[in-house]
């Protein structure tokens, strides 16, 4: 075999990073790992600095040693900023809480049973998954004016809980599977009902990976721009899209603009700093 | 009578059930039936035009030789790129590295920030007169393109932008791959003295080939689907040049207010990502097992 055959005798196969002397090795490490950095920071930094520049200073925002917070006073000024944010905090809040309501239990029964049932269910998931949100979204449009839920907080808080039963139900199913069913059955044995083996058993095993979908889910809902744009106007507006209409007949406020960016990236940044390993454990397929 | 079991089963997807069936089947199903229809104000009885609007639709050179090549490559580039780039990072990340937690926050962070926010700093960025990067070209005697005006150029930021938000993704699903790895094969190789490369393409890529085409599959059929990105740095202009897909549903629904023909490319687009899904996704079985 290869194995025993390996000897010093061989001579080894290098490639370029392997020629290169130790020193040199790290150097291209650090190299590596700034390069990263730069990439994936690099926006956001100009986003935060474009924001703290006075109107004036922002065309050449490289220049000039001028910093001011009055871009964020005079977005919040603005009535409908505030009530943007209210209203995305809401949805997204509405939103999560409903969404991992209605499909956790679709999830455990994906996991546990088997059958044409949950055969059938699952199949739906993945065709249903797979439509455009905008085939969907748009025929919704119209629903929801002609039952004048356009542009209401109602019609809104469904397109994102529906968006969500498909690819929620999937992942809770393998939250699900990797929870040892035997507990459940124990507890049957004891005398508890199928609700309650689940209510009891599954769905405390089950929390830490829920939660983690949870965080994923309300940010997902908070930056989600689509549906918004569609389904709601002037009366309820959200963020995303009151942060795309600073564009006046002068150009882009893009000083004002930046400044409510940065303020919608808050959550974002916390969760990133703070709850880096739910967010990690709730992204796995 | 249904079983004990069964009326469990549905009563665990009912709620999910009933979820889809209002919000996304009925929809579905009057979006189609208005594709058929005229469907406009001076025509209240909305006549049945049968597949006037599909005709239309898939005779229009804007459609089949702008949108849906347009869709296309925006997908190959996107997930080809930011699979690559994420592979990278997550090499980078499994090695150890000094400031692992940092490089891993902010990695992290592009997804987490989203779209909406990612287009909006990057049309700030490459924004032709006051921009960073034409700034920076400047500084260094090169060209400054009008980036959002020029349709290729155009086109390379909203790639740039995908993948600046996605590369983080695949590098994450990649590096738990990686861990879950066995580590005898590289063990032996490293005895065979195997050089880095050889390493990579003749053991890492082919034990971790089921995350990678899991990972393609799910962000290539995603991708198909890419509004915000688009219409936030170029509203598929110059020209209608960059549009995608659901930029041409969108414009024929609200820019030319015509609601059933908006529908019918819906319909045409939901139909071509069903069957290139299913495609990709038997051609990664496949693809898996013949390397398994």
């Amino acid at each position: 075999m290869s194995l025993a055959s390996s000897g010093s005798s061989l001579p080894r196969r290098t490639g370029l990073f392997d020629m290169l002397r130790p020193g040199a090795r790290a150097a291209f490490m650090t190299l590596a790992v700034s390069a990263v950095l730069l990439l994936f920071l690099a926006p956001i930094i100009i986003l935060v600095v474009t924001s703290l520049r006075p109107g004036w200073g922002v065309y050449y925002i490289y220049r000039g040693t001028e910093f001011t917070l009055a871009n964020y006073v005079e977005v919040f000024q603005r009535g409908v900023v505030i009530e943007a944010f209210f209203n995305s905090f809401l949805v997204a809040t509405a939103a999560t809480v409903l969404s991992l309501g209605v499909t956790v239990t679709s999830g455990y029964m994906l996991s546990r049973f088997k059958g044409w049932l949950p055969k059938t269910w699952f199949t739906s998931i993945y065709v249903f998954r797979t439509v455009p949100y905008i085939s969907w979204v748009l025929p919704l449009y119209v629903v929801n004016e002609s039952l004048g839920l356009y542009d209401t907080f109602f019609g809104i808080l469904a397109a994102h809980v529906a968006v969500h039963v498909c690819f929620f139900s999937w992942i809770m199913k393998g939250f699900f599977d990797g929870i040892d069913p035997s507990m459940e059955y124990a507890a049957m044995i004891d005398g508890c009902t199928r609700w309650g083996a689940f209510r009891r058993v599954a769905l405390p095993a089950a929390g830490p990976a829920i939660a983690a979908l949870g965080i994923l889910s309300w940010l997902w809902t908070w930056n989600e721009f689509l549906f918004a744009l569609i389904l709601t106007g002037n009366r309820t507006p959200l963020l995303t899209v009151t942060m795309a209409q600073f564009v006046t007949e002068l150009g882009t406020e893009w000083n004002l603009m930046s400044a409510m960016a940065v303020m919608a990236m808050i959550p974002a940044v916390i969760i990133t700093l703070f709850a880096q390993k739910y967010v990690i454990q709730g992204l796995r397929i | 009578m249904i079983g004990e079991r069964l009326s469990f089963q549905i009563g665990l997807i009912l709620p999910s059930v009933l979820v889809l069936l209002l919000f996304q089947v009925v929809p579905i199903f009057i979006g189609t039936d208005a594709s058929f229809r005229r469907w406009s104000l001076y025509d209240p009885d909305k006549t049945w035009v049968g597949l006037e609007h599909y005709r239309y639709v898939l005779s229009d050179t804007n459609f089949l030789f702008t949108v849906l090549p347009n869709t296309f490559l925006l997908i190959v580039a996107s997930v080809g790129l930011s699979l690559a780039l994420g592979m990278a990072v997550a090499l980078l990340l499994h090695r150890g590295i000094a400031a692992q937690r940092l490089v891993q926050t902010v990695v992290l962070l592009p997804l987490m920030i989203g779209p909406v926010i990612a287009s909006t700093m990057m049309r700030w960025t490459f924004n032709d007169q006051f921009g960073v990067v034409n700034a920076f070209l400047g500084w260094l005697g090169l060209g400054q393109p009008a980036w959002l005006a020029d349709r290729w150029y155009a086109f390379g930021v909203i790639v740039f932008t995908d993948v600046w938000i996605w590369t983080p993704w695949f590098a994450l699903l990649l590096l738990a791959g990686l861990k879950s790895l066995p580590k005898e094969p590289f063990e032996a190789a490293a005895l065979d003295a195997a050089g880095r490369w050889r390493i990579f393409t003749h053991i890492t890529v082919p034990m971790l080939r089921p995350v990678i085409g899991v990972c393609v599959v799910i962000r290539a059929i995603d991708c198909f689907r890419t509004f915000d990105q688009v219409w936030l740095l170029t509203g598929g202009g110059p020209a209608r040049s960059t549009e995608v897909f659901s930029i041409y549903v969108f414009m024929e629904a609200f820019q030319n207010l015509n609601f059933a023909r908006g529908s019918a490319a819906a319909v045409i687009g939901t139909l071509i990502i069903m069957v290139a899904g299913l495609a990709l996704y038997a051609l990664i079985n496949r693809f898996m097992d013949v390397s398994r």
